[in-house]
């Protein structure tokens, strides 16, 4: 059996992590959750994550901030978006800075599910490249 | 241009309100329109609200925000347009959309929104929304009288409003939070603050309106014998009961006579505040100020045998077993431990066998009508069960109704009445820990080797794990043998259907929608739910064991209890989610329907309880304004319109309004099909023109006893083949408003058909019937089904049905059109040949079949999918 992947959850309301961690654990995931971007940045310095779920407009370093950071850290990541605020513009930076996908808030627990999933391929990619 | 200048001069001079202000003809229509657009757009929003209540979206509070937002712009503006064509008759439905939109603000903000400030409420008038206002003891009690086989004795609750009235009648509000907030420092002042605040209480003095109210309701509870009235008077605050226990400590008192009533409500608020009281909220952390208790009062049950039934054994879960403990008289003696009590574990599974008992000898017991002191059981009695073995099965089936409808192991408190009859005096959830949140690695490997009978075949409209044997509901009398427990299965959701759906363990069909009715009501019941799975009726066999897994989509072969428990002890609940339960109250403010008869007093603004209601209000009335020109076809046919010539015998008026009709068509002649420009109007007269449509099945024998009551020529009108009434067309080259007339039903279509999908609608209605009601919600139903089928999202109740569908391409709009013109004619006359349930699924098939939308061939066919 191939390892775990791991994931980092993050979005400043609660729910998002509490619900999608048990789902993305049945998944066969290793998931972490934060709800402030400091601790999740905090985190960082101890150790890295393959994929990445992060909320777009939060406090303090926001979605686009954390994913610059967390490409940076972890260079085989990858990044997706949860937005409650989806315009044009804001999905067009995202993948400009690199995001694998953009979600718009509410979203089906499956939708994320097949996101990930498809970031899982292209992590063990290029995992398996360098 | 002729035609141009003919339309104007109509616009300008046609005014169907001759002494009102004018409103012109064009006006009327694009306001009317407008109206239906908005509602649909309303009616969208608050299915896509509804949709997420079933667990199968992540969503937050800004959507919640962003929803009631929306959906106070869009009831606003067709207030506004009501009142555009009403001529500002209805300018009250401004403050009632607001006070319900400051409603929902207050619900979101996490602010106690209490209806109509009522101090002292039945149980069952509690509403959906009123937890917080009546305590989780009095609302689980709320719930569970709804619920079948459950049997909770007559009760009135004091809500946290009474409370309030109590602490600012004896001015007790800043005293009692001053001494509250010392005694967070200082733990050593407890005991002294504690008497303090409670002298306080006792001392206080009940205002009238609470005292006059309180004994109203008691007195209600016994109607002819107050004098012999015994009552149990206990708390029930907002944080007791839920997810806090607070057991033991709050008092209750038992067998209270009617006149120390009122004194035993200051001792179960005072009680609020014992030392332990206080010591349990420092230790969980609980707000110090503004606590509040309301108090619940029951009919004192004379149990001759009570106890409390856990509905797992919080020892060893994994046991498959309920546990019971009891006692002769009351149920005080096993909750307090403080005596020799039998103890009963019974099988989980029907029989629900006894399978182990422990029968002590019972020195003592509670009388159940004396005194608070316990009195000695009779030798002879001591060592004898108190449980006979199906008296304890009777209390685990309804354990566990109870524990399925609140998903989680329950802590019951029962009593045997003289009669025997089984009563439900408080249920709570069980303290007992959610271990870990995602399936272990056993656990998927057991699923691994299940028989897997179903597997992405539906959609999920309720997540949730529900298990039992397959019962296939095909018509009223298996629905009325519908066994508790069981796996509801049906072809397509009929709204029938929810007669069974509290009972059910889970429901799967072959053919709806999640947006759709049935799921509603699964929703409410919180019954694990997958529909649209297409096969399921072929697929599993009645009578066999499934376990439906509507979180993964699976349904497997047999009972898997690894699975039921893994939902029951370990999974954390979705709905217990803050923001599931902030949507759920959100929801029940906006969507149930309460305005319901037109006819009724209550129907004006003021009747509004609901922003469904107050769509409703302004749907009716303004449908009221377009029909009363539809009164007086004369002058329609005077002041513009053209009679349509054609096979089918209407006496159809057609208005043009601008592009409808071809401009050859000449005033006070008849109208040939052809002629018709109006693009909509083409394609809905296509559909009710073909040469098939038109259902010819003969008119039972019975049928002369059910029309006794009406005159020959209604009869005649009915049953012969002419289409009696007056029907209006209103088009315009992409609009078409049409109102007709058929037999004693009324329809409407409005349709907007043009290049641009997302403005494009279509708004059908249809009502009424010559026959009695019940034949006519049959047609009702099988309307609902066929429509939500080929893909409208749909509302009804009783005989009424609405359908609406929204962002459609023209050839969308174009073909829905063309069905809704076949089944005009189809099921003209069917609610006389609906003479039973059966017929439902009977034409419903027959239609699908007729109109491709199955293949005839098929007979396991698949409803028409809409993506």
């Amino acid at each position: 059996m191939k390892d775990k992947l791991s994931i980092c959850v993050l979005d400043d309301e609660p729910i998002v992590g509490d619900r999608l961690k048990p789902e993305l654990e049945d998944a066969g995931y290793e998931v972490e959750i934060f709800v402030d971007s400091a601790s999740a940045i905090k985190r960082l310095d101890d150790r890295c994550f393959d994929i990445f779920v992060t909320d777009l407009k939060m406090e303090g370093v926001d979605g686009m901030g954390f994913l610059e950071k967390a490409k940076e850290r972890c260079e085989n990541s990858e990044v997706i978006m949860i937005t409650g605020y989806a315009t044009l513009e804001s999905v067009r930076e995202s993948f400009v800075r690199g995001a694998y996908d953009v979600i718009a808030k509410p979203f089906r627990i499956e939708e994320i599910r097949e996101a990930v999933n498809k970031a899982k391929k292209r992590v063990r990619k290029k995992k398996s490249h360098s | 241009m002729k035609l141009a200048g003919q339309i104007l001069s109509f616009i300008r001079n046609v005014s169907i309100f001759r002494k009102e202000p004018k409103v012109s003809f064009h006006d009327l229509f694009v306001h009317f329109h407008q109206i239906l657009e908005g509602n649909n757009a309303t009616m969208e929003m608050v299915a896509d609200m509804e949709d997420k209540l079933g667990g199968q979206y992540v969503f937050d509070r800004k959507y919640m925000e962003d929803s009631i937002a929306n959906i106070e712009k869009a009831v606003l503006q067709s207030a506004y347009n009501l009142n555009f064509i009403s001529g500002n008759k209805d300018l009250e439905l401004y403050s009632v959309i607001e006070k319900l939109a400051r409603q929902l603000k207050q619900e979101l903000a996490g602010e106690l929104v209490i209806p109509g400030g009522r101090i002292v409420l039945a149980l069952e008038d509690i509403e959906e929304t009123m937890d917080e206002a009546v305590g989780n003891k009095a609302y689980n009690l709320f719930r569970i009288l709804n619920l079948p086989n459950t049997n909770v004795p007559p009760s009135f609750v004091v809500t946290i409003g009474g409370f309030h009235r109590y602490l600012a009648m004896n001015n007790l509000h800043d005293q009692i939070n001053a001494l509250m907030g010392e005694c967070k420092n200082k733990e050593s002042s407890i005991e002294v603050i504690s008497n303090k605040i409670r002298l306080l209480i006792l001392n206080g003095e009940i205002p009238t309106r609470l005292r006059h109210e309180i004994l109203k309701a008691a007195e209600a509870i016994y109607p002819r014998n107050s004098e012999s009235a015994c009552y149990s008077v206990r708390s029930s605050a907002v944080e007791e009961d839920g997810a806090l226990s607070f057991a033991g400590l709050h008092d209750s008192f038992l067998n209270v006579p009617f006149r120390e009533l009122l004194s035993s409500y200051k001792k179960v608020i005072a009680g609020m505040y014992s030392p332990g009281s206080i010591r349990y909220r420092i230790e969980k952390k609980l707000p110090f100020t503004d606590m509040a208790m309301a108090v619940l009062f029951q009919q004192m049950v004379e149990s001759r045998v009570a106890g409390v039934a856990y509905t797992v054994d919080p020892n060893s879960p994994q046991n498959q077993s309920c546990m019971i403990g009891a006692n002769f008289g009351l149920g005080t003696s096993v909750v307090e431990g403080n005596t020799e009590v039998d103890m009963f574990h019974v099988s989980r599974r029907r029989p629900y066998e006894v399978l182990d008992s422990r029968i002590n000898e019972k020195k003592w017991m509670l009388s159940p009508n004396g005194t608070d002191s316990p009195v000695e059981v009779s030798p002879e009695m001591r060592n004898k069960p108190s449980l006979l073995p199906d008296q304890a099965a009777s209390i685990v089936e309804t354990a566990l109704i109870i524990e399925r409808f609140f998903k989680h192991p329950m802590d019951i408190e029962w009593g045997l009445d003289d009669q025997g009859q089984l009563r439900i005096l408080q249920a709570r959830p069980l303290g007992i820990s959610r271990g870990g949140q995602s399936r272990s690695p056993e656990l998927k490997a057991l699923l691994k080797k299940q028989k897997v009978l179903l597997k992405d075949q539906g959609v999920i409209a309720y997540r949730g794990i529900g298990s039992g044997p397959v019962y296939i509901v095909h018509d009223e009398e298996s629905l009325n043998k519908f066994p508790s427990g069981a796996v509801l299965l049906a072809r397509f959701g009929i709204p029938i259907l929810s007669r069974a759906i509290p009972r059910a363990s889970a429901i799967i069909t072959d053919v709806g929608s999640p947006t759709g009715h049935m799921a509603t009501v699964a929703r409410e019941f919180q019954i694990p739910t997958i529909v649209d799975t297409g096969s399921a009726t072929r697929v599993l066999e009645p009578g066999c064991d499934v376990t439906v897994d509507a979180e993964k989509n699976i349904v497997y072969e047999g009972r898997i209890t690894d699975l039921l428990f893994h939902q029951l002890l370990e999974r954390p609940l979705f709905e217990s989610r803050y923001e599931f339960q902030i949507l759920r109250r959100l929801l029940r403010r906006i969507s149930p329907l309460t305005l319901i008869d037109p006819e009724g007093a209550n129907f004006n603004p003021r009747g509004c309880t609901t922003f469904h209601d107050v769509i409703r209000y302004i749907h009716e009335t303004s449908l009221g304004i377009l029909l009363a020109i539809a009164e007086k076809p004369s002058d329609l046919a005077g002041s513009g319109g053209r009679r349509l010539k054609s096979s089918l015998p209407l006496n159809m008026i057609l208005i043009d309004i601008g592009g409808g009709l071809d401009a050859s068509t000449q005033k006070g002649k008849w109208v040939m099909p052809e002629q018709i420009l109006s693009r909509p109007m083409k394609a809905l007269w296509a559909g009710m023109d073909s040469p098939d449509v038109w259902n010819t099945d003969p008119i039972p024998p019975d049928f002369k006893g059910l029309m006794s009551g009406l005159t020959r020529t209604q009869i005649e009108s009915v049953a012969g083949q002419t289409l009696a009434g007056l029907n209006v067309a209103v088009l315009g080259a992409d609009y078409l408003n049409m109102t007709l007339r058929v037999g004693y039903h009324f329809t409407v279509v409005d349709a907007l058909m043009g290049p641009r999908p997302e403005k494009n609608t279509i708004f059908f209605r249809f009502v009424g019937g010559a026959t009695d009601i019940t034949r006519r919600s049959r047609r009702a139903a099988l309307l609902l089904a066929i429509l939500e089928n080929i893909g409208f999202k749909v509302e009804g109740s009783g005989d009424l049905v609405i359908a609406r569908a929204v962002n459609s391409s023209a050839d969308q709009i174009k073909h829905y059109l063309y069905l809704i013109g076949r089944l005009i004619g189809f099921v003209r006359q069917l609610d006389i040949l609906m003479k039973d349930d059966t017929s439902v699924e009977l034409y419903f098939n027959r239609f699908m079949a007729a109109n491709s939308i199955i293949p005839a061939s098929d007979p396991n066919f698949r409803g028409a999918r809409k993506k």
